[in-house]
């Protein structure tokens, strides 16, 4: 069952009083992060659910943002998700060659997750680092300055972080 | 091109002066290079229609874009008896090619909370909200620390400074959508609902979040509060030229030596920011300049000539009125301050098409000529960067641009056609040898062609 512990439902009690009395659904985009970072890294139905019964709202509303906005996953994905800028400026710094490259390395295609469900490789629209393209969002961070090298060294980091943690 | 002036105008730094000094990020170090002194001078000193009398006296023009006079818009909030009013930071970063806000926040925080101090104060907001791109995960945790830190030196919470004047400041991530830099949407996401930009009137300074009067303002245009407030609205003023007034921050980036985020005081020309080393550092890899698209994705890109110089012959200058100079038909606007640089290697054709991919992603879908005419867009721009289109596509480019503008009911729309518009006025041979080099066109690109010629100007 889906079940936030102690400390993040007083971290849930903490961001509602953030809003006016009764605007409680205004604590709906941080309650998804904390949601999607704490259940997998995706909100499944019965997460959105969940969410919608501590804000005392309707599920429809939870889903109906949760299906809006581009960070909130609708369904699995990779533990490690490289998610690569392709717009303009990115574009003009070769992140077409980046995203191919990522795409060979870990026979993936953009949307996709690798076999072992370690990897998956996302399109992203610009995510304001034009000036240190090309780059991607790994996580919480950013990845900027983009090279092979630089991917192939992420790839390493990625797989022997998940091997010390398992 | 002809080698760049080195003029070495050390214009002056109102936002990032101290932005390299070691430990600025914590308060102590902000506090003892002389910040927090704005709060106290306008709580202490000043009533909130003293602070929006400086502002509008300053000429601050909203910082994310539309350039609408600060102090003005300031003065429009409501006042209904009894209802509470709130200030909203809009840190919602997304125009493609600017990403000098989360420079700032990243940087030198207290300098926006210090801002957003103070225009609480002047709007009487007791609950400010700062609402950040999702994607900026990791700020957050940087401005809350600041907030804790502004807290505990008694500039938030009770009664700051024993003025009587309470307010809070919290931190809302987004969460993955260009739109919500729209106010309206904004408001709309810190509400807890999808990011559908409103109808307006009411505008947000009658009804705003949750119904009550609210200012939303950029992060950059908060921060110049504090040197506003510091030096007064009649000193800001003097910096700049004409209504271009103070500092303004540029992200530069593209294909030149020096991307990075820089604060000129709007006197520079465009051919010395690109040029000198003091900025851009010039084109990267000794190519040469083609093209510019000088105000965030959505202004009009210039070819080189219309660039560096305006139709009439004049040196082009980094302010708002320069930058607009011959309106749309041969000027762009400064807009959000991201300044994309192409080389002659560049394509317009295809920048055109990976911008259009970018608003067609971007479109909320609430209207429909948005919604419909930048998936049409972006499939004719693929199909033309193929090799695949006809010349008919073009036209057809042009038409469906002019019937998304104006059509909407937020500025997406007028922001997806405007770089499909400006690129085929002043490229259409590029998009034209598409169609009639198509396998060529596969092959290499267009080049420089006559873009950096001399501009003709009839006597």
């Amino acid at each position: 069952m889906v079940q936030f512990s102690e400390e993040n439902l007083a971290k849930v009690k903490e961001i509602i009083a953030r809003y006016p009395e009764g605007k409680q659904k205004s604590a709906l985009l941080p309650l998804l992060h904390l949601a999607q970072d704490n259940f997998g890294g995706w909100l499944s139905a019965e997460t959105m659910d969940y969410v919608a019964s501590l804000l005392q709202i309707e599920p429809i509303e939870v889903y109906e943002v949760a299906t809006f906005y581009s960070m909130y996953n609708t369904k699995p994905v990779g533990r490690y998700v490289f998610e690569v800028c392709q717009t303009g400026p990115c574009m003009l710094n070769g992140s077409d060659n980046i995203i191919e490259y990522i795409s060979k390395t870990l026979s993936i295609q953009p949307g996709e997750t690798t076999a072992d469900g370690l990897f998956t490789l996302k399109t992203a629209e610009c995510l304001g680092a034009c000036g240190y393209a090309p780059m991607m969002q790994l996580g919480k961070h950013y990845r900027e300055h983009l090279t092979k090298e630089k991917v192939d060294a992420i790839i390493a980091e990625c797989r022997s972080a998940a091997a010390a943690n398992n | 091109m002809a080698k760049a002036t080195q003029l070495n105008t050390m214009g002056r730094k109102l936002l990032l002066e101290k932005a390299d000094v070691e430990g600025i990020r914590f308060y102590d170090v902000y506090r003892r290079e002389g910040g927090y002194r704005s709060v106290e001078k306008a709580l202490k000193t000043m009533s909130p229609e003293e602070i929006v009398e400086e502002v509008k006296k300053s000429g601050l023009r909203g910082r994310g874009g539309a350039g609408f006079p600060a102090g003005m818009k300031w003065s429009f909030i409501a006042k209904p008896e009894g209802v509470p009013r709130h200030l909203v930071c809009n840190a919602d970063e997304s125009e493609p090619g600017t990403f000098k806000d989360r420079y700032l926040m990243e940087f030198i925080p207290h300098l926006l909370i210090e801002g957003l101090i103070v225009a609480s104060y002047a709007l009487g907001s007791h609950a400010t909200y700062i609402y950040i791109r999702g994607e900026y995960a990791w700020i957050p945790e940087i401005l809350e620390q600041a907030i804790a830190e502004a807290k505990a030196n008694g500039f938030l919470g009770k009664n700051i400074l024993g003025t009587g004047f309470d307010c809070e400041i919290y931190v809302q991530r987004g969460a993955g959508a260009y739109i919500c830099g729209e106010e309206t949407a904004l408001i709309e996401s810190l509400e807890g609902k999808r990011g559908n930009p409103r109808i307006k009137p009411p505008f947000p300074a009658i009804k705003g979040a949750w119904g009550r009067p609210t200012v939303v303002n950029n992060v950059e245009t908060l921060a110049a509060v504090v040197p506003i407030i510091n030096e007064g609205g009649d000193e800001y003023a003097k910096i700049g030229v004409g209504k271009s007034t103070g500092t303004k921050l540029i992200s530069a980036c593209g294909n030149i030596n020096k991307p990075g985020v820089y604060e000129i005081d709007m006197t520079i020309s465009v051919e010395e920011f690109i040029f000198s080393d003091e900025y851009c550092g010039g084109i990267a890899n000794g190519k040469r300049l083609k093209a510019c698209i000088p105000g965030g994705s959505s202004v009009p890109i210039l070819p080189a000539n219309l660039l560096l110089k305006t139709a009439k012959g004049e040196t082009r200058y980094m302010n708002y009125e320069s930058l607009s100079d011959g309106g749309f038909a041969t000027g762009s606007m400064m807009g959000s301050g991201g300044f994309i640089v192409l080389d002659e290697d560049q394509c317009v054709v295809r920048n055109t098409y990976s911008l259009a991919r970018f608003y067609r992603h971007e479109s909320c879908g609430q209207c429909s000529p948005c919604r419909e005419g930048t998936g049409w867009m972006e499939k004719l721009l693929l199909r033309l960067e193929k090799g695949e289109g006809k010349i008919s596509d073009i036209d057809l480019l042009w038409d469906i641009q002019s019937k998304i503008e104006g059509n909407t009911i937020c500025p997406l729309g007028d922001a997806a056609s405007w770089p499909v518009a400006a690129a085929i006025r002043h490229f259409r041979d590029e998009f034209e040898w598409h169609v009639t080099h198509a396998a060529e066109a596969q092959k290499r690109n267009y080049g420089l062609a006559h873009y950096a010629d001399p501009i003709h100007v009839p006597a």
